[in-house]
């Protein structure tokens, strides 16, 4: 798909950014000892992440089971307390804010998590739990129109506003889902972190949620960074795509670059270890299978991360870290021996 | 079945019972749970078979049966509440529903085989994996302990566990999630059944891992040639590895045939909708299509043919009347839908084909 020019990747044209993450970097302490807690390592969570989030994109991170997108946005949002980093959202430093700053940032920064059972009250019915969100931040809605916003609320996200009573295990997991998104939404934010949150779901309702939060976007304006293990579900909703190995972003651009013209090795295995929905595709043929597992966070290798694993890997892999630059590639990308379009 | 012990014997060995039988089949299987409030009717008359060095995968959404018809394969059905109630399974031709408890143990623990799809969490952590690998050969062989860790070593190798000598004292929880899945393979094929039914076997790991584990099961089926029963949700999956595939929605296939026939030429509006559903990572997707609505209340089947409900070409008559699976023009090609000619004339004008 050589053919295609760069910028046809992104139909739509880039905002301004809204969110500016530097350097963020999150290590978490190993200790040993009860009484007496030393610290025997750290685990490099997520190790000096850069991007940006522009008005009314959605970024995409993706990447295997402890690669760090947890933490990326958990940090961002100072759930977790940052090692270093800056994170600049609206002209302000998101880890140098007083608290009162930062609960305003809470709330203009939603974010909807992966398993929609447990983040939701078992307790509370449906419409407590939208209504929720007003109790925290009285000024967002005056107490007598919140009833109406919550009908409104739920009509938007494609539940039943007659259901407004009933409790959450009265629902389905997509429409548990949805109705995360409706308590998101109530505080009008203007960008929502995902945290997985269609990879609970059956594929049938999983498009219904995808179709959903991309009418969302189209109708609110809103920005998203999304996250999730499925490269297919993240080609099909994002327009610009983080790839993350151990900790580190190995290679960001729009979704053309990034899928059509990969640059990274590890991003090529991971694209030719999905399954082809063609039986004849004969994808197996022609794929990398990576040896072995991915290795210690705790303990990762030197130099680029991914080498340990890489089949291009030279001895200068295992000196400096690779910047995430361009490299006479279209997009930015952390290695020494990209792969170039032909 | 006067001869029951001694067809036993043959199929302990190895030897077909009855010639020309399929390897495995199922028949009309019914389960349900009778539970306090209500009757939950898991499997509604799923049909099967598989034969050696075949690939058969049944795939459906969550709760559409795919474990709890596997398990009644397996005659490991949690019982009460759940029963039985209707059809029968066939290992070459014999059946196994009606056989003696003792005989039929037999035969499921050493010719049929099952990884669960709670895998990552059925090994036993307080025990070493070769302790655990090795179980398998003292119990159906009564190997020494020193002949079972021999044994469990040597098949570490086989599923490609590295430094499998190191390894083999090492518990559950030095391994990684791959890893892990491996032992649950080693302890499946340590009888070198022939048949082996895989639930979900990959949908706990990542992507590259899975690629890992589906190549190691390829390989060993290759080997050995074992028939494989896969399931799975994975639409991707099945395209890759099966040679059939079974279509399940509330309890039932909807659809059964070659594999590149159902994905190319689909003959059930639930498979269209499973496809237009899914997402690419290799070709970029305007907007997804999916089926309205949620899967059924199992307690509560809707009437006539299941999938009603949500059914974008439902008529009358499929609110009353169960389309039962009928015989289109391919091989092995068969659909549970009152409209076949016309939903697949449809799709194909509308030109929304993979
Ligand atoms: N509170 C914590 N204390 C110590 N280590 C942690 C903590 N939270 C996460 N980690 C570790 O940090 C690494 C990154 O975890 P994270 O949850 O961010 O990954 P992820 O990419 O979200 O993975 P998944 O796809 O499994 O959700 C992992 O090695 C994880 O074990
Ligand atoms: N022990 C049990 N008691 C009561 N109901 C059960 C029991 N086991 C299974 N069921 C019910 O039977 C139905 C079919 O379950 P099954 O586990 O076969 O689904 P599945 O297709 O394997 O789904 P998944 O993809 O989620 O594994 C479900 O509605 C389930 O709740
Ligand atoms: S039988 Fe009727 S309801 Fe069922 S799939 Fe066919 S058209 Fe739809
Ligand atoms: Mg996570
Ligand atoms: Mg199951």
């Amino acid at each position: 798909m050589l053919e295609t020019a760069p910028e046809a990747g992104s139909d739509k044209k880039l905002g301004e950014p809204i969110l500016t993450v530097n350097n963020l970097v999150k290590h978490y302490p190993i200790t040993q000892g009860i009484l007496f807690k030393r610290q025997i390592g750290t685990v490099k969570a997520s190790d000096d992440v850069s991007f940006e989030l522009h008005r009314g994109e959605t970024l995409g991170l993706v990447g295997e089971s402890g690669c760090g997108k947890t933490t990326t946005a958990r940090t961002i949002l100072r759930l977790e307390t940052p090692t270093s980093g800056s994170v600049i959202f609206r002209g302000k430093d998101i880890f140098k804010m007083s608290q009162k700053e930062l609960r305003e940032v809470r709330r203009e920064i939603q974010v909807i998590f992966q398993d929609p059972y447990a983040s939701l009250n078992p307790r509370m019915t449906v419409g407590d739990i939208v209504a929720e969100a007003w109790r925290i931040h009285p000024e967002v809605l005056a107490k007598e129109k919140q009833q109406a916003r919550t009908l409104e609320l739920l009509e938007m996200v494609g539940l039943n506003p007659d259901h407004i009573n009933r409790y959450p295990h009265q629902f389905s997991g997509g429409q548990r889902q949805r109705i995360g998104i409706a308590r998101a939404l109530a505080l009008n934010p203007s960008v929502i972190v995902a945290d997985e949150p269609v990879s609970a779901l059956d594929v049938s309702v999983q498009a219904q949620v995808v179709n959903l939060l991309e009418d969302l976007q189209a109708e609110l304006g809103l920005s998203y960074i999304f996250i999730a293990h499925d490269l297919s579900v993240i080609r099909h909703i994002c327009d610009r795509v983080a790839v993350m190995y151990l900790g580190k972003i190995v290679e960001i651009g729009d979704e053309i670059q990034v899928y059509e013209h990969t640059a990274h090795p590890y991003t090529k295995a991971l694209l030719s270890a999905v399954p082809a929905l063609d039986p004849n595709a004969k994808q197996v043929e022609h794929r990398i299978l990576l040896e072995g597992d991915v290795p210690s966070p705790a303990d990762p290798p030197s130099g680029c991360r991914f080498r340990t694993r890489c089949w291009k890997a030279q001895e200068i892999c295992a000196g400096e870290i690779p910047e995430l630059i361009l490299r006479d590639t279209d997009h930015p990308v952390a290695c020494y021996f990209p792969e170039r379009p032909a | 079945m006067t001869q029951v012990p001694l067809q036993t014997r043959d199929l302990v060995a190895g030897k077909p019972a009855v010639p020309g039988a399929p390897l495995l089949s199922v028949e009309n299987i019914h389960v349900e749970f009778r539970l306090d409030f209500g009757t939950v009717k898991a499997v509604n008359g799923l049909t099967y078979h598989v034969n050696e060095r075949e690939t058969v995968a049944i795939l459906g959404e969550s709760g559409s049966g795919k474990s709890v018809s596997a398990q009644a394969v397996m005659g490991i059905i949690d019982s009460p509440p759940g029963f039985v109630t209707d059809g029968s399974v066939k290992f070459r031709g014999v059946e196994l529903l009606t056989m003696a408890e003792k005989e039929r143990r037999q035969v499921r623990g050493e010719r049929i085989a099952m990884i669960f799809q709670d895998a990552l969490t059925a090994l036993n952590p307080v025990f070493t994996v070769g302790w655990q690998i090795g179980e398998m050969f003292r119990e159906h062989h009564g190997s020494t302990k020193k002949e079972g860790l021999d044994a469990a070593v040597e098949l570490m190798d086989r599923v490609k566990i590295p430094l499998a000598r190191d390894r083999v004292n090492s518990y559950p929880h030095e391994f990684s999630g791959g890893m892990r899945q491996r032992v649950m393979i080693a302890m499946a094929l340590a009888l070198d059944p022939d048949v082996l039914i895989a639930d979900e076997p990959t949908t706990a790991l990542d992507v590259t891992v899975q690629a890992q584990i589906m190549q190691l099961l390829s390989d060993l089926q290759e080997e050995t040639g074992m028939g494989l029963i896969l399931i799975t949700h994975d639409l991707g999956v099945v395209a890759e590895v099966a040679d059939r595939v079974v279509v399940m929605y509330a309890g039932d296939s909807v659809e059964k045939g070659e594999i590149s026939d159902v994905y190319h030429n689909p003959a059930h509006p639930y498979t269209m909708g499973l496809m237009d559903s899914m997402p690419r990572h290799d070709v970029q997707k305007d907007r997804l299509n999916p089926i309205k609505g949620s899967p059924p209340d199992l307690m509560a089947i809707p009437a006539g043919c299941a999938f009603n409900p949500r059914c974008p070409y439902a008529q009358d008559i499929c609110r009353v009347e169960k389309p039962h699976l009928h015989e289109l023009g391919e091989a092995g090609r068969v659909s549970a839908c009152h409209f076949v000619e016309e939903v697949r004339d449809a799709r194909n004008r509308s030109g929304s084909r993979l």
